[in-house]
This record gives C-alpha cells, sequence and structure tokens, in this order.
C-alpha cells in the first residue's frame, strides 16, 4: 500500500477508534485512556519536525471537533510531537537502528516500544490534563488521573499494536 | 534582514511549536469563555453525521429499553392528559399557566460523561426549529441547555459541566437555591446554597424553580443523596443524584417556550 494512503487510513481508523470506541468506555471518573497517539508514535524516523508539529496539532483537532473541546487535545498532541525526537533519543540510548524507517515493533521490539510507550504517554497526558485543568480541576485531581489512565493507554496502545503486527507481515 | 531569515531558518521548528500552542491556548481560552462551541458550527454537520451512523448500530441493541420507557411515558401522559381534556368543548388546553411550550422530541447522536466539560449532540437542528439557549429534558429530568445549531444536529451543554449552574427549589421546603455539578461521577450532583435553618432528608425532592429563565417550572432536577451540614459556614452544602442517567440517555425533548420572546424584549426595555 501506498505510503501516504496508508498513513490517511491510519489517521481516520484512529480518530474513529477513539471518538466511538474509548471514549464511551466508562472505568469510573478518573480513567480516560487515549491511543489515537499512536498516529503519532509511527510516523517515519525521516518525517520533518515541522510536519510532526502539523500532524500533532491536526490530529488532537479532529479529536476535539469531535468532543466539543477546541485546542484540548491539539495543544497536548503538538506538545508530544515536539517531545517526539528527544523521547526516541532517551528510548534509544547506544542503539543504533540503520536500516529501521519507522517506529515498530517487529523490528525494534516489544521492551523499546513498551519504553517509547511509557515516555510519549506522559507528556501528552500530563500536559492534556494539566491543560483541562487550568479551567476546572486541582494539581492532586491531575495527578491522580495522570496515574490511572496513563497505564490503561499504555495497555491498550501497546495492544492495538500488537494487533496490527501481524496484519503488517502479510504486506 | 538577512539575519531574521536565518534565524527563522535555523529554529523554525520551536517557532512552529510555539505558534501551534498559542493557537491551541487561546482556542481553549475561548471557549472557556463563552462557554459555547461555537467555533465546531462549521464541522457540526459532519460531526454529527458520524456520531448518527455509530449511534444507529448501537440503537437496535437498545431497543427493547427504549420501547419500555415510550410506552411507560405514553401511560404517564394519558393520565395526564386525562386531567387538561375538557369535556364540555371537547378540546385539550395544553398551557401550563400563562407560558405555553412546545416539546420537540430528539434522539441523542453522541453523549460523554467523563469529561470536565460534557457536550450532548442531538439529531435536531435549525432546520427543525431548535434555538440556543432553549432547555432540553428527558422523560426522567432535566438535561441541559442548548449551547450551539447547525442545519440538522444541536449540541447540549450538559448538566455535567463545569460552568452549569441550575435555578431550583426543594420541594418540601419551597426554598430556592442552585445545582452545579463539581463531583466526577456523572449521577451526582451539589447543591451549596442551602440556608442553615433548612435540614434536608435523603429523598428529598429538588424541582426546577420559576427564577430560571431557562428551565420551566416544576422539573423535576434530582433528589438529595446526602446533606452535609455545616457549623461555621452560613450555608449548607447536599450531594444529590440526578433524576436523569447521562450514561444511557437516549431520547430527549427540547422545550420551547413559545413566550419567551416576549419576556426576553421585556427584560431588554427594562435594562
Amino acid at each position: 500500500m501506498n505510503k501516504t494512503v496508508l498513513q490517511i487510513v491510519r489517521f481516520v481508523a484512529l480518530v474513529l477508534l477513539q471518538v466511538l470506541v474509548i471514549n464511551h468506555i466508562r472505568l469510573g471518573g478518573y480513567v480516560h485512556p487515549y491511543v489515537y497517539l499512536i498516529f503519532i508514535m509511527l510516523l517515519p524516523f525521516n518525517t520533518p519536525q515541522w510536519q510532526l508539529l502539523l500532524l500533532g496539532f491536526v490530529l488532537g483537532l479532529t479529536i476535539d471537533l469531535f468532543t466539543g473541546t477546541l485546542g484540548l487535545h491539539a495543544g497536548a498532541t503538538t506538545l508530544m510531537a515536539f517531545c517526539r525526537p528527544s523521547i526516541i533519543k532517551l528510548v534509544s540510548g547506544n542503539q543504533k537502528f540503520e536500516n529501521v524507517q519507522e517506529p515498530n515493533l517487529g523490528q525494534l521490539g516489544g521492551a523499546w516500544f513498551f519504553r517509547y510507550a511509557i515516555c510519549m504517554v506522559l507528556v501528552h497526558h500530563l500536559s492534556l490534563f494539566v491543560l483541562e485543568s487550568f479551567s476546572f480541576r486541582l494539581m492532586g485531581q491531575v495527578l491522580l488521573r495522570l496515574l490511572l489512565s496513563a497505564p490503561v493507554s499504555i495497555f491498550l496502545i501497546m495492544m492495538v499494536l500488537f494487533i496490527f503486527k501481524s496484519e503488517r507481515k502479510r504486506e | 534582514m538577512h539575519n531574521l531569515r536565518d534565524f527563522i531558518l535555523k529554529h523554525h521548528v520551536v517557532i512552529l511549536f510555539i505558534l501551534l500552542e498559542v493557537i491551541s491556548i487561546l482556542l481553549l481560552a475561548n471557549s472557556q469563555r463563552f462557554h459555547r462551541n461555537r467555533m465546531v458550527n462549521t464541522t457540526n454537520d459532519v460531526v454529527g453525521k458520524i456520531y448518527e451512523w455509530s449511534s444507529e448500530v448501537g440503537n437496535y441493541f437498545r431497543l427493547n429499553n427504549a420501547n419500555e420507557q415510550l410506552a411507560e411515558e405514553n401511560a404517564m401522559l394519558r393520565q395526564q392528559l386525562s386531567i387538561v381534556y375538557d369535556t364540555t368543548t371537547c378540546s385539550y388546553d395544553i398551557s401550563q399557566g400563562d407560558t405555553l411550550y412546545k416539546y420537540i422530541p430528539a434522539q441523542v447522536v453522541n453523549n460523554s460523561t467523563n469529561q470536565a466539560n460534557n457536550y450532548i449532540i442531538i439529531n435536531k437542528g435549525a432546520v427543525d426549529g431548535i434555538q440556543r439557549d432553549m432547555s432540553v429534558i428527558s422523560t426522567d429530568g432535566i438535561v441541559g441547555v442548548v449551547t450551539d445549531v447547525s442545519r440538522h444536529y444541536a449540541s447540549i451543554m450538559s448538566l455535567l459541566h463545569s460552568k452549569s449552574v441550575v435555578g431550583v427549589r426543594i420541594k418540601e421546603s419551597q426554598e430556592l437555591a442552585s445545582v452545579k455539578w463539581e463531583t466526577n461521577n456523572y449521577r451526582y450532583g451539589m447543591v451549596e446554597d442551602i440556608p442553615t435553618h433548612i435540614m434536608l432528608q435523603k429523598g428529598d425532592t429538588i424541582l426546577t424553580s420559576s427564577h430560571s429563565y431557562i428551565f420551566p417550572e416544576d422539573l423535576m432536577v434530582g433528589t438529595v443523596e446526602e446533606f452535609y451540614p455545616t457549623a461555621v459556614d452560613a450555608l449548607n452544602k447536599a450531594k444529590i443524584r440526578f433524576a436523569t442517567d447521562f450514561a444511557t440517555l437516549r431520547h430527549v425533548y427540547v422545550i420551547q417556550d413559545l413566550h419567551k420572546p416576549e419576556l426576553d424584549s421585556l427584560k431588554a426595555r427594562l435594562e
């Protein structure tokens, strides 16, 4: 499949998964998992940074249109996209991936991806909950929501990645 | 000039990042200040359509419950009708006091209960006569206020919203108060301004008051779940359970107050 088409399909599928399924999961008042960030996580390593930022902004804004919280997800996802290069450097350490074009589970391994997901989710969720709290919640509640939501998000993200890992091999 | 171009080229990522964050925060700040999602209007029809498709699928699984609920409501309406049915003229007088209300039935196509500010989208819009600031109720109790209308859809600020305040009356004592949503739980709300001499019991009924310009009088809001008397403050608090179950909300009615234009123009003349 053409790379651009694949990215568009992934974008649409993840937005729909988020707003039609995940947003309706109710696990008490504090647990709000977000999986749409997989889109930013899986962009090729050589994506220019300005593209990362714009894509993050557009993705967040799309989620915002559905939830009626304009600017909230856009801000958090843009920040996450901004941090992505540093996070990749941080979780890779001394490892070098010469022939790997984009983050994928098959070539980089579950452990690397798990660390990657933890960092990305923490940056995203923390900024999201802080942005939301400027108008509503207090710091204690922000941390509580982070502690409860982040593990669920990471779990769901890893699950989605594992499901689609087998798909990618068949291509 | 040359230096400026170099500077922008060198730091284009950081500049773009700051620009996008500023846009985000401005959008967020504005949507909070006016607490109505006016910007969403342009895309509301698209978003509404997608939500409608998704809820159509879900609706098949809830047909049984919906039928039961509608049958119950029919029975209740029949009973009320027998009171207002005028046998001498064979006509129905549906005026409630001197205010006339028109009920527009609608279906919920999207609803959230787990955000800090929850909105509901319904499948009726401007072409069906929905206007901003109309009140919305379910068969069980009040739901919210219309904040934005597109051609075929409308978004409603749910009671589960940080800016939502409803003027209410305690049925047993006729005392006025106001209800907010402050807990994280979609089932409960807070009454914070109960005068000290009023003691509430669990199960006391909270209704809308005539002082609320949005909701008609005497609609069900909820029942008292827990009463918190305060020794220091002058006002008592109570936790109430909303009569409407927001998690399973499907059918709602938008209320059009036919006397509202008259009332508004009178208020405008006073100011």
